[in-house]
């Protein structure tokens, strides 16, 4: 049965044609939006909103991002941006990371109940209006915790980080026991580095969340010094927007537009976001697949 | 030894489930109990205990909501574009991840497939300044219908109410296909190969082998999906994305279309400050959803067998 069998048919080619066309086309769609607000960003402002153009800067500056690194109210949200994503992160993951590791273990007293729980919170809630009231009431409201500390905890990660642990072999942390070790030692120095590919997808995860969040900002914040940079993103295209046509709008600043300004912000979000997710690439293909396929 | 079922030896175990517990308790147990609410008198100046100590109003809340003229068409907007989005963005990763697992270029494959899961990773702040410099009425695909002569004046895709729902089904679709590709190509690595061999050498050809092996071996995961799109169907199916495309995609020139229930709760509760009626709203919202996907589940177990619970 040695015989080829991959001969190609005239199928076979089509199928080929049509494959790679459609490739071409999502290579296409998802990476030239990017990379046109990269290439108006570096354009002079007053020279773009002449229209035109489609494939490289016209007139090259890197104006747009001087200004924007010299404007306060950016700087500020980018830090608030920043400090968000750093410290949300690391309490996000390791409050989620050892819930879930806790609620792993099968023979738990009264783990039943906490599952329960979990599973009545994932799918039921009181909506934002008694939420916001709660948050107001731990004076969360106009805070940069509110940042961190309500949202810490996914119950949705939580159920996929069960899941994780429980493909770890118990005799790991057993062995550990008997030599002497905490429950929070194990965790931290056994269980942590070999969970690394999960670990890295919460960090992911939660991070891009973190860095991508808007509505806390808008709703449970009114210090403006406490705005992070997708809130003020938001708010200078709402007000781009109102004007009919975006383009033209803004004030000039010598050849800087608000709105090229804008666009240096958009790709100051983005560029963080394009250089990490590649690198994590092999860790979250495996990590949303443990969410999703086990129960 | 075997005296791991008691409490105080699980004590450091329990501790860490606990933790989860409190912050359950705090910040989604608690609020829960914040429904109360939509059916009393309640006003923000009465602080916290008021929720309790306001007078009872029973369903006046849900009347004014019902015979409000906003009413059919936040349903219309919130099933319509809940619903539309099942049937669209749910099958194109099915049929994308099919596409790139047919790919035999393995770089082509994967520079493919790591430029599509990009989109997922940006929030909808940036989509909406893309689309803005994209769809507006002087944007790149404006400019160049008009330019071309395929239309006589500029699309009002961001405008138009008519036009709404196939724009947030899109922009949907651009940006979470790939991502969901990633479990389905990851089902279909997941068949074995000596089907494809054992159906190729029986004269099989691709189509026929896509259809009666890919398709049945991804029949699995297909319907794990499909649970979790349907179990998020009002929050906009896998990608949760109708909140944000309703606030920051929407405006006041397509508001017909694109308010749906949840961000006209925001507007009413935390805008103008209607505490009381915007949680009333909320609850709709929830009953309707509840209704939707126990129906949703009795028909998927009629036709295939197969249901959530």
């Amino acid at each position: 049965m040695r015989k080829k069998i991959g001969r190609r048919s005239t199928e076979d080619n089509i199928i080929d044609a049509i494959i790679y066309i459609i490739g071409a086309l999502v290579l296409f769609l998802t990476i030239y939006p990017f990379y046109y607000i990269l290439i108006l960003s570096l354009n002079e402002g007053t020279d773009a909103s002449l229209g035109g153009i489609y494939f490289f800067p016209r007139k090259f500056t890197l104006e747009n991002y001087t200004f924007f690194f010299n404007d306060d109210k950016w700087i500020k949200a980018v830090i608030i941006s920043v400090a968000r994503t750093v410290i949300g992160t690391i309490f996000g993951t390791f409050i989620t990371l050892i819930v879930s590791y806790g609620l792993s273990f099968e023979n738990l007293k009264y783990r039943k109940f906490y599952m329960t729980v979990v599973f009545i919170c994932m799918y039921f809630g009181g909506g934002i209006i008694p939420y916001y009231t709660l948050l107001k009431f731990l004076h969360l409201i106009n805070s940069f915790w509110v940042y961190v500390i309500p949202g810490a905890l996914n119950t949705f990660f939580v159920i996929v980080g069960i899941s994780f642990f429980r493909g770890i072999h118990p005799s790991l942390r057993e062995s550990a026991i008997i030599d002497g070790a905490s429950e929070f030692q194990v965790f931290l120095r056994i269980i942590c580095p070999i969970s690394k590919p999960f670990v890295a997808t919460m960090i992911l995860f939660i991070g891009v969340g973190q860095w991508n969040s808007w509505y806390d900002s808008a709703f449970f914040i009114r210090d403006q010094d406490l705005r992070t940079m997708s809130y003020l993103l938001m708010e200078a295209m709402n007000k781009t927007n109102l004007s009919a046509s975006a383009a033209q709008s803004g004030i000039t600043i010598s050849t800087t537009t608000s709105l090229s300004v804008q666009l240096a912000a958009m790709m100051v979000t983005v560029l963080p976001i394009i250089f990490i997710y590649p690198f994590l690439q092999k860790y979250f293909v495996s990590g949303i697949m443990i969410g999703s396929v086990k129960e | 030894m075997k005296n791991q079922k008691s409490f105080r030896m699980q004590l450091p175990l329990q501790v860490f489930a606990l933790v989860g517990m409190i912050y359950l308790l705090i910040f989604n147990i608690i609020p829960m109990f914040g429904i109360v609410m939509a059916f009393k008198d309640y006003d923000i100046s009465m602080g916290i205990s008021g929720i309790f100590t306001s007078k009872w109003v029973g369903m006046k809340y849900f009347k004014e909501f019902f015979a409000s003229p906003n009413f059919a068409q936040l349903v219309r907007n919130t099933v319509g574009i809940s619903i539309y989005k099942l049937i669209f963005t749910f099958p194109i990763p099915i049929l994308f991840a099919i596409t790139i697992n047919e790919m035999r270029n393995i770089i082509c494959k994967k520079v493919v497939q790591t430029a599509s899961y990009l989109p997922h990773f940006i929030s909808w702040v940036i989509i909406g300044g893309i689309a803005t410099q994209f769809l507006s009425s002087r944007g790149v695909i404006n400019t160049f219908l008009v330019n071309t002569g395929l239309t006589k004046d500029p699309i009002g895709f961001l405008t138009d109410p008519n036009l709404f729902w196939g724009f947030a089904v899109v922009s949907d679709i651009w940006k979470e296909m790939g991502w969901w590709a990633i479990i389905f190509s990851a089902a279909i690595v997941g068949i074995s190969p000596d089907l494809y061999e054992a159906a190729e050498i029986d004269g099989a050809s691709r189509l026929q082998r896509i259809w009666h092996i890919t398709l049945p071996g991804i029949r699995e995961t297909t319907v794990v999906v499909l649970i979790l799109a349907l179990g998020n169907l009002f929050g906009g199916g896998l990608s949760g994305s109708n909140f944000d495309q309703s606030f920051l995609l929407g405006n006041t020139m397509n508001q017909s279309a694109s308010e749906i229930i949840q961000s006209y709760t925001f507007r009413v509760g935390l805008s103008q400050g209607r505490y009381a009626y915007a949680t009333a709203v909320g609850i709709v919202q929830s009953i309707i959803s509840l209704i939707l996907i126990f129906s949703s589940n009795t028909i998927s177990k009629h036709i295939s067998g197969l249901g959530i619970f």
